[in-house]
């Protein structure tokens, strides 16, 4: 090839390249491997991890242990959705964009809404999304410019997310209070009235699902933006934010499709009514017609985005998580609504029987007892949460959350998590665990 | 046409689940919060969802369906090995909430990357944690911005970027916070150099430039550039979607670059995905680790009490938070998926990693060289020129078929249409936009030569093709020329049900 071009050597393609900023040599990396090598290295350093599957586990707080049926890592694997690049040719990429525009509708029909993307990063990058939208769509009639209230359970890692995406834009986050109980104190949510947004979960980051939440459109009115962020599986018993007045929804799809990866790559849910449409972030599949008149897919509003808007675009995400979205579209597929009800039933079942079982320790507390709750819930221990964590670990339990990591005055409570891969002996033996190990403790800590 | 919402079989039966564990009787979901009616969600059975979606796959191309020129994409191949690793237990069913002590070849593996980007890039440390291209630059700025704040620059509010750069470049910066000053390029693409010291001043936060730029063109004034910014005290940013050109040859590093982002799915053979996932780590140079989003990996010696496993005879791997890190742009520790695959793409190469780039260049080099000679051949030479007339390019070029637009009324998104028809995904059209009906090609290493002389040819076949065929093309793909305009104006976002 070279001598076709009349060159001698591969260093003449390279010429321009001023001497100056030339590397010489190898580069100092370790030698090639064969694919044979590189399968063995791999086996051994990702085998010495502990996959949760290996190990009775209660961690969540936020990401879930769901099952992902077989025929959706079969199909992931088309190479035709696997190998290729965001749909900007239609003519032949029909495949992906029926599919982003029924993932899509699929995502409407689950939070009640009328528009969906076709999915960002992940949940913390959509609810900080949300709130930037929020601010471009409702700042003109807001008496408090530029402010956006999110709930004050927000993890700190979610929340510096947030903080990221918004201290550009000028945006004042201010912090709604929750009572004691877990609940949204609905004072503070007065004093909102007037700003470009609210962000609140449901459930909330403890696991409650706070039924004051219906209530809240009516409160803090119509130019005010009701975000909430969801489990989506949740949805499957749990009214739909869309028909209790929110006006954006947003989530971690992850249950729904995907495993957990160690966090990535996820897919964020985003959601919202026809009002933030013009503003909201993201690509959108939409259904047209070709040159004969036939139905055809395309992307459509791309002047939102940066490759046409360049600086003023909604926002500057271009790579989104489409494949996993489309992972999360076979899932809801083959789910159906009853489907869906039966895996949310099946959470919350677990949840519930470990809730049951768990208080009739009488050595530690659940803060939320009278609540209802999806995914997890706080223990209260009698001594300190890490304490707790390692003993369960020396026990082969992976035990849950140590929520001093997120608030840290409670230096005593931990998350623990269940998901429809929970079994009723698991729960037992957490329970056995729990029992044994807060019976030798005196009490530390004040409750 | 078949759309999912047409399949309505018997509840249940796309998959079997287990009854819940506990009755459902004991589940207290209060009143005002029980959902009244379900998703108008399709049901389909296991054979029906497998249907539809390799019927949707057949309307879709990818790598894997043929020859992927996309300019500024690096559309290479996706290995398979990628795959099977990236299913592995010990990647897939790992919550990033487990203690370090339980992931210990996990961090092995992101320890080896970070070190290992950092070396192709001459960056003092890496972060893994964004996870795109686009969030890579937004991270990269806000760790620019938060130097400044440190340093008491509150001034520097300004970010120039040349009219050639990548939509995300002057988005990201503006998502951060920033003012965009655009400076024109050179008629050959090249940064323009007056240009660019007219506008630098004080008020400077920081250049975003790509090497080899948009055009495919190796900038050679590039440190010249990097001093002029350097010298009023602005960073340096280099958007790494064209790394693939240059890996092993130069570095962003030496040419004088601050900071750089990697597209994994770019140059380390993530596979696209329709659009994602990708994943973007950044580069730093010493002076900005301390800003970098937290954590990141860093290993020390073992100690004993270590609880030792097969990825870590020597060392203990953990998370380190930096001390004025910027906070986290996403929630866990970035697409830690795409990580390992790129982990497994860069295993196959090791130090060889330069010949990654070498071919990639020669096949764009020689897939030019071809187009221009069969063209010169057939006497359509005319009817096109370079982007930007330039001895050698390095992994891409661009066409500009203004004159064929003239003479015969046929632009560049015709020729890509009738591309579409011969079996091959078109090129980047109408980008960069200072090239007039621009065209932007890029081969990829992992093409052979016969596939880069059958696109040849038939490149220039088609340029020859008859205007008429060509504005009605494509006619053999699943569906011909999508009205884009009505889809603007008849938005149909979702599934219309009819109640």
């Amino acid at each position: 090839m070279l001598e076709a071009m009349g060159l001698s050597s591969i260093d003449d393609l390279f010429a321009d390249v001023p001497e100056s900023v030339r590397l010489q040599g190898d580069l100092p990396l370790r030698g090639p491997q064969s694919e044979e090598e590189i399968i063995s290295d791999a086996r051994m350093l990702l085998g010495s991890n502990v996959a949760l599957g290996e190990r009775v586990n209660f961690l969540g707080a936020g990401l879930n242990r769901n099952y992902v049926p077989a025929s959706v890592f079969q199909m992931i694997n088309r190479g035709e959705f696997l190998t290729a690049y965001t749909p900007y040719q239609p003519e032949v990429s029909q495949g992906i964009l029926q599919a982003m525009w029924e993932f899509q509708t699929l995502i409407c029909q689950l939070v009640g809404l009328e528009v969906s993307n076709l999915s960002l990063y992940d949940g913390s990058t959509a609810a900080a999304e949300a709130i930037t939208c929020a601010v471009r769509v409702n700042n003109r009639k807001a008496s408090q410019k530029n402010t956006v209230y999110i709930s004050q359970l927000v993890p700190p890692d979610r929340l510096s997310v947030i903080q990221n995406y918004s201290q550009g834009a000028d945006i004042t986050i201010k912090l709604l209070s929750h009572n004691l109980d877990g609940t949204l104190n609905l004072e503070s949510l007065s004093e909102a009235a007037g700003s470009c947004g609210i962000y609140i979960e449901q459930p909330n980051p403890l696991g409650i699902l706070d039924s004051g939440l219906t209530g809240i459109k009516e409160v803090i009115g119509p130019n005010t933006a009701f975000i909430v962020g969801v489990a989506p599986t949740s949805l499957g018993l749990v009214e739909a934010p869309g028909n209790y007045g929110a006006d954006i929804v947003v989530g971690e799809g992850q249950a729904l499709g995907s495993p957990i990866t160690y966090g990535g790559p996820l897919y964020g849910i985003f959601s919202c009514t026809k009002a933030y449409l013009r503003q909201m972030p993201g690509r959108l599949a939409g259904r047209s017609v070709d040159v004969d008149g036939k139905e055809a897919f395309c992307l459509t509003l791309s002047t939102r985005e940066q490759h046409i808007r360049r600086h003023r675009a909604t926002s500057n995400i271009c790579t989104n998580q489409t494949l996993i979205a489309l992972m999360g579209a076979m899932h809801m597929s083959l789910l159906g609504p009853e489907g869906l009800q039966l895996l949310a039933q099946r959470n919350m079942a677990a949840c519930q029987m470990a809730k049951d079982k768990l208080g009739q320790i009488p050595t530690i507390g659940i803060p939320h007892l009278s609540f209802c709750h999806y995914n997890e819930f706080v223990v209260e221990l009698p001594g300190f949460a890490a304490d707790c964590l390692d003993y369960l670990d020396s026990q082969g339990l992976v035990g849950g959350f140590d929520l001093s990591q997120w608030y840290p005055e409670r230096k005593n409570w931990i998350l623990v998590s269940f998901s429809d891969q929970t079994q009723a002996a698991e729960i037992e033996l957490l329970a056995a665990h729990l029992a044994v190990w807060s019976t030798s403790k005196k009490p530390e800590l004040n409750a | 046409m078949s759309y999912m919402f047409e399949h309505n079989g018997a509840p249940g039966k796309g998959y079997s689940q287990p009854a819940p564990i506990y009755p459902t009787e004991k589940l207290n979901i209060p009143q005002g919060l029980v959902r009244k009616n379900l998703p108008k969600w399709p049901r389909l059975s296991e054979p029906e969802m497998v249907r539809h979606f390799t019927w949707m796959s057949t309307r879709n191309f990818g790598i894997d369906t043929g020859f992927y020129p996309l300019g500024s994409c690096t559309m290479k191949h996706n290995p398979r090995i990628n795959e099977v690793i990236a299913q592995l237990p010990g990647i897939a069913d790992i919550h990033p909430l487990q203690p370090e002590h339980q992931i210990q070849g996990l961090l092995a593996i992101f320890h080896e990357m970070q070190e290992m980007l950092g070396v192709c890039a001459g960056m003092d440390a890496v972060t893994l944690q964004p996870v795109a291209g686009a969030q890579g630059e937004f991270t990269a700025i806000r760790c620019f911005q938060e130097y400044f704040k440190l340093r008491g620059e509150h001034q520097r509010t300004k970010v120039i970027v040349p009219d050639s750069a990548h939509g995300t470049n002057p988005a990201s910066a503006t998502m951060a916070g920033f003012e965009i000053i655009e400076i024109p390029s050179q008629s050959d693409g090249r940064i323009d150099i007056e240009a660019l010291r007219a506008v630098v001043g004080e008020d400077t936060a920081a250049m975003m430039i790509t090497n080899p730029n948009t055009l495919g063109v190796f900038e050679p004034d590039i440190t010249e550039a990097a001093e002029i910014v350097h010298q009023v005290g602005g960073q340096m940013y280099y958007d790494g979607a064209n790394f693939n050109a240059i890996l092993g040859r130069t570095s962003p590093g030496l040419m004088g670059f601050d900071a750089v982002h990697y597209n994994l799915h770019k140059t380390f053979s993530q596979p696209h995905g329709g659009g994602g996932p990708g994943s973007g780590p950044i580069g730093v140079k010493s002076h900005l680790a301390e800003f970098l989003p937290g954590p990141v990996v860093r290993r020390r010696p073992v100690l004993s009490g270590d609880k030792l496993t097969n990825a870590n005879h020597d060392w203990w791997f953990h998370w380190y938070e930096p001390v004025n890190s910027i906070g986290k742009v996403q929630q866990w520790h970035g697409n830690s998926g795409a990580v390992i695959r790129s982990w497994a793409f860069y295993r196959r190469y090791g130090n060889g990693l330069k010949t990654m780039s070498e071919h990639a260049v020669l096949n764009a080099n020689y897939l030019r060289h071809r187009i221009f000679e069969l063209a010169k051949e057939k006497g359509v030479d005319h009817l096109f020129c370079d982007g930007a007339p330039t001895d050698v390019v390095k992994h891409e070029f661009t066409l500009s078929l203004a004159a064929l637009k003239k003479e015969r009324g046929v632009g560049a998104m015709d020729i890509a249409k009738g591309l579409l028809d011969r079996g091959y995904m078109a090129p980047t059209v109408y980008f960069p936009l200072i090239v007039p009906e621009c065209m932007m090609i890029e081969p990829t290493e992992t093409e052979s030569k016969e596939v880069l002389d059958d696109f040849a040819e038939c490149f220039v076949d088609i340029l020859n093709e008859d205007p008429e065929v060509l504005v009605n093309a494509p006619i053999t793909t699943p569906v011909r020329r999508v009205d884009e305009v009505y889809a603007a104006r008849n938005l149909c976002l979702s599934h219309p049900f009819e109640d």
